[in-house]
């Protein structure tokens, strides 16, 4: 094969969707609608290769996630090679099925950290919103691990029906002794797409919350992380989305396709390489997908000719098109957008009393 | 915990991860989600912060960096991490 390029950057992080399967169904879930045609997982030898291509590649961070991590048998195996690869490992679980024995198990294993979602800290809403009697398991794993010294982030999707929680959530971090807080504002696609009207907050909720997390870190004399991801919806400029398209992003789908971004399957006309057929090398370098998008040259205007170029790469391509439905758009929540607009409407809608939730299921 | 970089006895958050990147050749401090890029100097003075004392740190630098006044350099930089909890105050057990 040839040598790569060396011009091109290296990925710095791999997303492992190592299963769709979970107990919960958060009607914010970020994973596809149409969930039950992914079902057929890759084995356990074939995670193990795609770790120890990512270490090679130049990967630094691995995040396990799904779907609920620990429903796979193998997740110890996983970790550990993890491990034994060099990587930074993470893992992502709604907590649900994960005894003390599993946590440190888990932290035996060699996983360097341990993310924990939270629905919200009222008891009844959590549940109510996970589908299913929740908040005291994920409570107890998060002590688990705090008392075996395991780092653990604490993650808290943000959306209408918790936002005026969020002080009670700082407390709830405080409380628990995590390392890290993650206020993740809802990203609308996936699931949180479908329920976008339902989970909208209005602009008095989300400047309130601006406020109290301001306030009350100010006050705080602790020791906690706290990253707080605004939502871009009421933002003047989109994100960055990954750094940019194939820059220092990967995602492996549990089938196996790898993805630019892990909602990328929502763009039609697409093909995605899987690793079951090619070395995430040659994924990486040389596939149409990671190309299609990766820097400035394929940006149109207002982007073409715009100073934000190279900061933002002209936005989400999954937003730009979801809202669009044209994925080379600029992404719409950008005020310079043509279609800027079509946010304006989304936000008149949350102004509105909320449509009921479509809790996330598995149809098969 | 003090936040304004008076921080006594510095070391790495639990959550944060020393790694020398073998194919780039840098030295990387990771965390999740994100990682800090740190030149030579700053990866020598996170590599010290194992709970020894400020002014035990600024000591080993300079024998690794003669001719070098790191002390605020090195207070600015660790009152930086302090400050997004990537080092934590041994001291303020
Ligand atoms: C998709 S989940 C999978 C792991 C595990 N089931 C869990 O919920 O933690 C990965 C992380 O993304 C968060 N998440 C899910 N949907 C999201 C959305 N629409 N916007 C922002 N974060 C989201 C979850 O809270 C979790 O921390
Ligand atoms: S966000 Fe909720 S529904 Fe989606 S995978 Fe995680 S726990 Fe399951
Ligand atoms: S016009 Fe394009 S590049 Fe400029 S700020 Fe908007 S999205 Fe970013």
């Amino acid at each position: 094969m040839m040598p790569p390029p060396t011009e091109l950057p290296r990925p710095r992080a791999l997303l492992a969707e190592i299963t769709y399967r979970c107990p919960l169904q958060c009607p914010y879930c970020s994973n596809p609608l149409e969930l039950a045609r992914y079902k057929s997982e890759l084995d356990t030898a074939t995670w193990v290769r795609v770790f120890e291509q990512a270490a090679e590649l130049g990967v630094a961070q691995l995040h396990l996630s799904g779907g609920e991590p620990l429903v796979r048998r193998d997740i110890l195996d996983l970790c550990r090679v993890a491990r034994d690869c060099g990587l930074y490992s993470n893992l992502s679980t709604g907590a649900t099925v994960a005894d003390a024995k599993m946590i440190e198990r888990l932290r035996e294993a060699g996983l360097d950290h341990l993310q924990v979602s939270l629905l919200d800290t009222e008891p009844e809403s959590n549940d109510r919103l996970a589908g299913a009697p929740s908040y005291d398991r994920k409570r107890d794993a998060v002590l688990t691990a705090k008392r075996i010294g395991f780092p653990v982030t604490l993650n808290v999707v943000l959306h209408r029906h918790n936002l005026e929680r969020i002080g009670e959530v700082i407390d709830t971090a405080f409380a628990w002794g995590v390392d890290r807080l993650e206020l993740a504002n809802t990203q609308y696609t996936g699931w949180a797409f479908r329920n976008r009207a339902a989970l909208m907050p209005t602009r008095a909720q989300v400047e309130r919350a601006r406020r109290v997390v301001d306030e009350k870190l100010a006050a705080s004399t602790g020791r906690l992380d706290v990253v707080h991801v605004l939502p871009d919806y009421f933002e003047e400029f989109p994100k960055a989305c990954l750094h940019g398209w194939g820059m220092v992003f990967m995602a492996v789908a549990p089938d196996g396709a790898a993805l630019p971004c892990q909602t990328a399957r929502e763009i039609p006309g697409l093909e995605f390489p899987n690793v079951r057929d090619s070395s995430l090398e040659e994924i990486w370098f040389r596939s149409d997908v990671f190309q299609r998008f990766r820097g400035t040259d394929w940006l149109p205007e207002p982007c073409r000719s715009c100073d934000r170029r190279e900061i933002d790469f002209g936005g989400c391509r999954c937003q730009a098109y979801l809202m669009t439905g044209d994925a080379t758009a600029t992404d719409p929540v950008c005020h310079l957008s043509p279609q800027h607009h079509l946010i304006a409407e989304a936000l008149a809608e949350a102004e509105k009393p909320a449509p009921p939730l479509a809790f996330r299921v598995m149809r098969t | 915990m003090t936040r304004d970089g008076g921080i006594r006895r510095p070391v790495l958050a639990p959550h944060t991860r020393y790694r020398w990147d073998k194919v780039r050749k840098e030295h990387q401090l990771v965390f999740p989600e994100e990682m800090m890029l740190l030149n030579e100097p700053s990866a020598a003075i996170v590599k010290l912060c194992d709970g020894r004392s400020l002014e035990e740190i600024v000591a080993a630098l300079k024998e690794m960096f003669p001719g070098a006044e790191p002390e605020d350099d090195v207070r600015e930089f660790l009152g930086q991490l302090a400050e997004r909890g990537l080092v934590n105050d041994a001291a303020a057990d």
